[in-house]
C-alpha cells in the first residue's frame, strides 16, 4: 500500500533520512521506535508530504506522491522522459492527504472553530469538491447520450477517462447535492463519531476548554472523518499527562482491532509490543531492525537496538 | 489667544473650513486606509505563499522591494513624485495623493499582516494540510481568522500613523473645495484671516485628536469582541 524508496532528507547541511526502504501492507500496523533525533518523525512527514523529501519516493497506492527520482529508474535517461513518468503517475497531494490521516504530537485541533467544524471542516470541503466534480460529469454524460454518431462518443468518453477516470457509457448521473444536506451529513457523521468516543457533549465547545486527551481523541476522530486508508501517527501521547494517555491509546487499539492500517511513531514500548504487528527500529535517518514486536522485544539482534531498548524498558 | 479662538467659532466661514476639512481628512484616509489593506493583504499572501511555492518567488521578490523602497524613503518625497511626476495630470492632484498615502500604508499593512499571520502556531497550517485542503483553504478558514486577532491592533496603530501623516497633503496645495482640503489645509487658511497660528492650531489640533481617539476606541472594542471569540 505505502512504498518508500530510498528516502532521504536533508535539511541544510544536516542528513537527517539517510535513504529509507520500506514496505508497509494493508491492514498492517507499524510501530516506529527509536532515539530522539533518529529521524523518525521527519519518516513519517515525508509520507504525506508535510515534508518534501530531498531523495527518493514514497508510493501510495501504485501512486507517486513525491516527484519522481531519476536515480532509481535506469530507463528514464532524458527530461523528457522523466516529465512523462511524473505525469503518469504523480497524484495531487491534496487527493493523497484525503487517504493519509494525521494525527500530531500536539494535536493541532483548529482553535476558531468549535470541536464539530473542526471535524466537519475536511469532510465537507471535500464534498463540495467531488460535487463540482459530479456536475462536470452529468454534464459529459448528458451531452454524451445526445451525440448522435461514434466518434463524438468517442471523444467524449476519452475526455472523461482523461480527466476522472471514469467511462461515460457505463456512468449513471449522480444527484448533485445542496449545500445544507451536505452539512448535514457531515454533521451526522461527526456526531457519530463524538459519541463513539464519548464526547457529543462537547459537539459546539472550542478546543481550548477540553483536556489534552479529550484533544487527542477529538484530533483522531478527525482524521477519521475523512474515511483514510492509513492513518499516520505522530507520538500521538508524548504531549499528554500520564493519566490521559490511557484514554489515547485505547482508542488507538480499538481503531487497530477494526481493521485500519496505521504507523505509529511512539515512545510507549508497551503500545508498540502489545498492539502493533511490525516494528521498525530508526537510528541515525535508517531503519536498523524491521521486525515483529516479538522478535524486536524479546531477541534483538542489533547492538544499538538493545542498548536503546535496555534505556527505555528498564 | 482664547479671542482668536472665539472669533474663529463665531465666524461661520471659518468653523465651515475646519468641518470641510475634517471630511477631507476623513475621505482621505478613509480612502488611502482601503487601498492599503487591500495592498498590505494581497502582499502579505504573496510573500507567505513563496516560502513553499517556487511560482511565487518572483512576485515575492517585487513585493519585498516595494516594502523596502516604501519603508526605506519619507512618504514626503512619494508624494511629491507621484503627485508632481509619475501622475501629473490636471485635476488629479487629489487622487494622487490617495494613491501616494495607500501605497505607502500598504506597505506598513503587509508586514503587519505576515506577522499577524506567522504568529499563528504552524501546527495549524499543518493540520489543515494533512486533512488535504489546499494552502489557500487553511489560509481562509483557518490562518486568517486567529491571524486577525494579533493583526488588528497594529493595523489600528497604522491607520492612526497614516491620518494624521495625511496632512502634509496641503504640501501639494489644497485649496477649499477639493478633496485634499483636509484639517491642516483648514488651519492654513484661517491664518489668512486670523493671523494667529496657535488658535487655529488648538482648534484643528482637538479636531485630530477626536478622530484619533475614536479610532482608539473602536479598535478596542474589535479586539475585545475577538478575544471574546477565542474564550468561551
Amino acid at each position: 500500500m505505502i512504498s518508500v524508496k530510498n528516502l532521504k532528507k536533508n535539511f541544510g547541511n544536516l542528513e537527517v533520512l539517510k535513504g529509507i526502504t520500506c514496505e508497509i501492507q494493508k491492514g498492517e500496523k507499524v510501530a516506529v521506535i527509536g532515539p530522539s533525533g533518529s529521524g523518525k518523525s521527519t519518516f513519517l512527514r515525508c509520507l504525506n508530504m508535510l515534508e518534501t523529501p530531498t531523495g527518493g519516493e514514497v508510493w501510495f497506492d501504485g501512486k507517486l506522491l513525491t516527484d519522481v527520482d531519476a536515480s532509481l529508474h535506469a530507463e528514464l535517461t532524458n527530461k523528457k522522459a522523466i516529465k512523462k513518468f511524473n505525469n503518469q503517475y504523480k497524484l495531487n497531494i491534496d487527493i493523497a492527504r484525503k487517504k493519509l490521516g494525521m494525527v500530531f504530537q500536539h494535536f493541532n485541533l483548529f482553535n476558531n472553530l468549535t470541536i464539530l467544524n473542526n471535524i466537519t471542516l475536511a469532510p465537507i470541503a471535500m464534498a463540495k469538491i467531488q460535487r463540482k466534480q459530479t456536475k462536470k460529469l452529468n454534464a459529459l454524460k448528458r451531452k454524451f447520450d445526445a451525440a448522435k454518431t461514434e466518434s463524438q462518443k468517442n471523444k467524449l468518453n476519452e475526455k472523461a477517462k482523461h480527466l476522472y477516470g471514469t467511462d461515460l457509457s457505463t456512468y449513471e448521473m449522480m444527484p448533485i447535492l445542496s449545500d445544507s444536506k451536505i452539512k448535514l451529513d457531515a454533521t451526522e457523521k461527526a456526531m457519530a463519531l463524538l459519541e463513539r468516543i464519548g464526547l457529543s457533549s462537547k459537539a459546539n465547545v472550542y478546543p481550548s476548554t477540553i483536556s489534552g486527551g479529550q484533544k487527542q481523541r477529538v484530533a483522531i476522530i478527525r482524521a477519521l472523518a475523512m474515511d483514510p486508508e492509513v492513518l499516520l501517527f505522530d507520538e500521538p501521547t508524548s504531549a499528554l499527562d500520564i493519566e490521559m494517555v490511557q484514554e489515547v491509546l485505547s482508542l488507538i487499539t480499538e481503531l487497530a482491532d477494526d481493521g485500519m492500517t496505521m504507523i505509529v511513531v511512539t515512545h510507549e514500548m508497551g503500545f508498540a509490543k502489545e498492539v502493533s504487528t511490525r516494528v521498525l527500529f530508526m537510528d541515525d535517518g535508517k531503519i536498523v531492525a524491521d521486525d515483529t514486536p516479538n522478535e524486536i522485544f524479546t531477541q534483538p539482534k542489533d547492538e544499538r537496538l538493545k542498548s536503546f531498548l535496555s534505556k527505555v524498558l528498564h | 489667544m482664547i479671542q482668536d479662538i472665539i472669533k474663529i467659532l463665531s465666524n461661520g466661514e471659518l468653523v465651515g473650513y475646519i468641518l470641510k476639512g475634517t471630511v477631507g481628512t476623513l475621505i482621505v484616509t478613509a480612502c488611502s486606509a482601503l487601498m492599503g489593506l487591500v495592498l498590505g493583504f494581497i502582499v502579505a499572501i504573496v510573500k507567505i505563499a513563496a516560502e513553499n511555492n517556487k511560482y511565487m518567488k518572483i512576485p515575492a521578490f517585487i513585493c519585498n522591494i516595494y516594502t523596502t523602497v516604501i519603508r526605506g524613503t519619507p512618504v514626503a518625497l512619494q508624494l511629491f513624485i507621484l503627485v508632481f511626476a509619475v501622475f501629473a495630470i490636471p485635476g488629479f492632484k487629489p487622487y494622487a495623493a490617495i494613491i501616494t498615502f495607500g501605497i505607502n500604508s500598504g506597505a506598513y499593512v503587509s508586514e503587519n499582516i505576515r506577522a499577524g499571520i506567522m504568529s499563528v502556531d504552524k501546527g495549524q497550517l499543518e493540520a489543515g494540510r494533512a486533512l488535504g485542503l489546499t494552502w489557500f483553504q487553511t489560509m481562509i478558514k483557518i490562518i486568517l481568522p486567529q491571524a486577525i486577532k494579533n493583526i488588528i491592533p497594529a493595523i489600528g496603530n497604522e491607520m492612526i500613523a497614516l491620518l494624521k501623516e495625511t496632512s502634509i497633503i496641503s504640501w501639494v496645495g489644497a485649496t477649499p473645495g477639493t478633496l485634499t482640503f483636509d484639517l491642516n489645509a483648514a488651519a492654513n487658511t484661517i491664518y489668512h484671516s486670523i493671523p494667529n497660528y496657535i488658535a487655529s492650531g488648538i482648534l484643528v489640533g482637538c479636531c485630530y485628536l477626536v478622530i484619533v481617539y475614536i479610532m482608539v476606541y473602536v479598535v478596542k472594542y474589535l479586539e475585545r469582541r475577538m478575544r471574546q471569540s477565542d474564550k468561551r
